[in-house]
């Protein structure tokens, strides 16, 4: 299978690129890690005409902590390299676990998480646990930027909010609350690239001496036409006394929220069972 | 589209080539370079028949641009054995009995050894979940595992 003819760019930065994408619009396609962009070109699912590389601009390969601002990931980071940085395995270790998951060791090495969430799968691991931890998505263009929530950032089935000529730079995640602590849950396909048919991240913040929940988010991936929060079940569980009961109603509040576009008594169950061992192993990792 | 010169750095030795912007990296490798070790099975990512090195990491070559993988390291099955001797991970496949049509050996063994590089003692389980990638149509993968971990133990 080859990959049909385009016009190749690779800027040295943001702004050429901005300003490359502002030219070409709906022509161009940006380039980061390639694992999704060139399977759909071979498969002449799309044909974009231009081309325009991220691989140039250096400062896009970063992962930055900072105390105060959280954690910032740049477009071309990999998946691997989230699974080794030693600040997400402590601070976001579900995260890392999550990212861990997914393709395999090649696709890890090569596909980006940003390029991940542009894809926009309804099953993209990631996104739970990015959704929990209420991340940011910087988009920049030519004359101006915009900053919206990964939330909002999905609209559909591999579609987003982002707009022609715009580029997601940047992923940022808050610094968690004390005394918080998650946990990603999944079950996969038994193919060769194991696609994940329910995953459940949970961010909870607990009182350590009466055990009651402070805060809570649940994130589902591949539960919906969009990887998904669990508000009712999260209202649900805020500000009650956390035991293995409530846990149980919380979890069948979140199977009875999702909306499965296949296989939707598997998938219901199978929240219940994950959203449950979310919670059970956010709060072991607190105590 | 116009062809654009690059250099590549394949197995040590450096070449110029002029490719279009849409050639794969194992385009390339096989019919510029004729180096046919690594191989297209799916040519989507699943496979792991194209598997190669690029600074010492396994990357899929079907889906990496030629143009992209310059001013890097690429290695190759072509580029292990050296002066004549096969790397331990080579001997220990053929010793194990863990080829059989040899379509996905190349790949296998590359990813096996940055396997090893990264950690000379890896679990089983720690081989396994590394070989994901990379699927056998013959033999199964009980004679790959324990090739892999016979050279991780003999490893020099």
């Amino acid at each position: 299978m080859r990959i049909p003819k385009f016009e190749y760019f690779c800027p040295s930065s943001i702004e050429e690129g901005c300003s490359l994408l502002y030219k070409h619009q709906t022509e161009a396609k940006i380039l980061a890690g390639g694992t999704d962009l060139f399977v759909k070109m071979k498969k002449k699912e799309i044909l974009p005409k231009v081309i325009i590389s991220l691989k140039g601009i250096q400062k896009l390969d970063r992962i930055e902590w900072d105390d105060r601002l959280g954690l910032r990931i740049g477009p071309l980071v990999t998946h691997e390299a989230l699974v080794n940085h030693p600040i997400v395995r402590e601070k976001f270790d579900f995260l890392s676990e999550a990212c861990f998951k997914i393709g395999t060791r090649q696709v890890r090495n090569m596909g980006t998480l940003v390029g991940n969430l542009c894809n926009a799968s309804p099953s993209s691991d990631a996104s739970a646990p990015l959704l929990v931890l209420e991340a940011n998505l910087k988009l920049v263009h030519l004359y101006g930027e915009r900053v919206v929530s990964l939330e909002e950032f999905f609209i559909g089935p591999f579609q987003t909010i982002l707009d022609p000529q715009e580029i997601l730079i940047e992923i940022q995640i808050p610094k968690p609350a004390r005394y918080t602590a998650g946990s990603y849950q999944y079950l996969h396909k038994a193919s060769s690239v194991g696609e994940t048919l329910v995953g459940a991240a949970v961010l909870l913040t607990m009182d350590q001496k009466d055990s009651s929940c402070q805060e809570v988010r649940i994130g589902l991936s591949s539960a919906a036409p969009t990887p998904i929060r669990a508000m009712a079940a999260e209202r649900r569980l805020k500000g009650k006394r956390m035991d293995g009961k409530i846990v149980r109603e919380v979890a069948q509040v979140a199977s009875d929220e999702i909306q499965p576009r296949s296989r939707p008594w598997y998938r219901r169950e199978m929240t219940k069972v994950l959203v449950e061992r979310a919670i059970l192993q956010a709060m072991e990792k607190i105590r | 589209m116009k062809k654009q010169l690059i250099m590549l750095r394949v197995n040590g030795e450096s070449c110029e080539l002029a490719v279009e912007p849409q050639r794969t990296l194992l385009e390339v490798l096989r019919e510029d370079l004729g180096l046919t070790g690594a191989k297209e099975a799916c040519g989507t990512g699943e496979c792991g028949a194209c598997t190669v090195l690029i600074d010492g990491k396994p990357i899929l070559s079907c889906l990496t641009l030629a143009i992209e993988a310059q001013g890097k390291e690429i290695t190759t099955i072509e580029g292990l054995a050296k002066a004549g001797e096969l790397h331990p991970l080579q001997k220990a496949f053929i010793q194990y009995g863990a080829i059989q049509c040899g379509y996905c050996t190349s790949g296998m063994i590359l990813n096996a050894k940055s396997i090893l590089d990264e950690n000379p003692t890896p679990s089983r389980d720690e081989i396994l979940k590394g070989l994901e990638g990379n699927l056998c149509r013959c033999t199964g993968y009980n004679k790959i595992l324990e090739a892999v971990m016979a050279a991780s133990i003999g490893k020099d």
